[in-house]
């Protein structure tokens, strides 16, 4: 029988995730542990437009994205994505992000983001919210005019544990 | 996929709260439908990574704070453009340092970053908040290994330093 570990081991090889980040530095650190994560396929966008073109055209699995990018950001992207009809709408996306104040989060919440996670990032961070994009079932609510996570629900920034 | 629909068909609002499997549970079958438990390894794998790349981000580093010194005169001569700039290198610092092993300079960019996020438009910036956070960046990241408690220490007194700065702003008017 496979153990669990194995098993998470496996799905990576399978796995598309798709990258929008402006930063060169981010982007290519982000990307450098998606590949010593043994990830199968890592699509990369420099902003929300190109990463929206991505998204409908790959049909990733997972998206991992900034917040404030040139000339569409992270929010209006989710946005986007959510009300997709071409991509699968209801997928994971994980916002990296150094903006944590309250109305910023909601705001990200609002637009359909999965997961809030703070920079500075660290590998156990990403990884532990990889883990959870991977195995939490979603819980959608569908109304007229949005489809996504809970709009309601209180949206926690995930922080890397650092000495001080 | 499975659809419950929990309101009743008295109640004006259409709300459907939908169950979707997980993707262990598309990719893998029904009977990953649990939580994946963390392989050390991978996560030695990936620290490994980060290490990896702590050289290369240390020149990034210099070139960064050496560029944030160079836009300090244009910020003096009202340069908004220059005043993003910084904002935007800053930013970028705030976000990675911390990640590369320099935590210390993530907070003085943090410092610098709700600094700037706090003072209004119209308001141009205080050339000396700047320099002296630049400075702070440039002295950790050159004595990184015993400086801590100077460090933290200064950015105690950078933060006051803003504090101080905006509240008598906030009084002249």
């Amino acid at each position: 029988m496979t153990s669990p570990a194995a098993s998470a081991s496996d799905i990576f090889t399978k796995l598309r995730i798709l990258v929008v980040e402006d930063s060169s530095e981010m982007r290519r650190l982000v990307i450098a542990l998606l590949h010593s994560m043994r990830v199968g396929c890592i699509l990369e966008a420099r902003d929300g437009q190109r990463g929206l073109e991505i998204f409908n055209a790959e049909k990733p699995d997972i998206i991992i994205t900034d917040g404030a990018m040139y000339p569409m950001d992270g929010y209006e992207m989710t946005r986007l994505v959510r009300a997709s009809t071409q991509g699968n709408c209801d997928i994971p996306i994980l916002m990296i992000s150094g903006h944590l104040t309250r109305a910023i989060v909601d705001h990200a919440r609002d637009q359909g983001v999965t997961d809030y996670l703070a920079k500075p990032l660290s590998a156990d961070l990403l990884y532990q919210a990889i883990l959870r994009a991977l195995s939490k079932p979603l819980h959608i609510v569908e109304t007229p005019t949005y489809r996504g996570p809970s709009p309601t629900r209180n949206l926690q920034v995930r922080h890397a544990d650092w000495p001080f | 996929m499975k659809t419950v629909n929990p309101e009743n068909e008295a109640n004006a609002v259409d709300v459907r709260f939908i169950r979707v499997p997980s993707i262990a549970e598309r990719k893998l079958g029904p009977d990953h439908a649990g939580p994946m438990r963390l392989d050390p390894r991978m996560l030695d794998n990936m620290q490994q990574t980060i290490r990896g790349l702590e050289g290369k981000y240390g020149e990034t580093l210099l070139r960064q704070i050496d560029g944030l010194f160079r836009l300090l005169d244009d910020i003096a001569a009202g340069s908004q453009s220059a005043c993003d700039r910084l904002y935007d290198i800053a930013h970028d610092m705030r976000g990675l340092a911390g990640t590369f092993g320099h935590p210390m300079i993530s907070r003085f960019a943090n410092s610098l970053c709700t600094y700037i996020e706090g003072t209004v438009s119209s308001e141009r910036l205080d050339g000396t908040i700047l320099r002296f956070h630049i400075e702070a960046m440039q002295d950790t990241l050159s004595g990184r290994e015993n400086n801590d408690i100077i460090a933290l220490e200064t950015l105690r007194a950078l933060e006051r330093l803003i504090k101080t700065t905006i509240r008598e702003r906030r009084i002249a008017g």
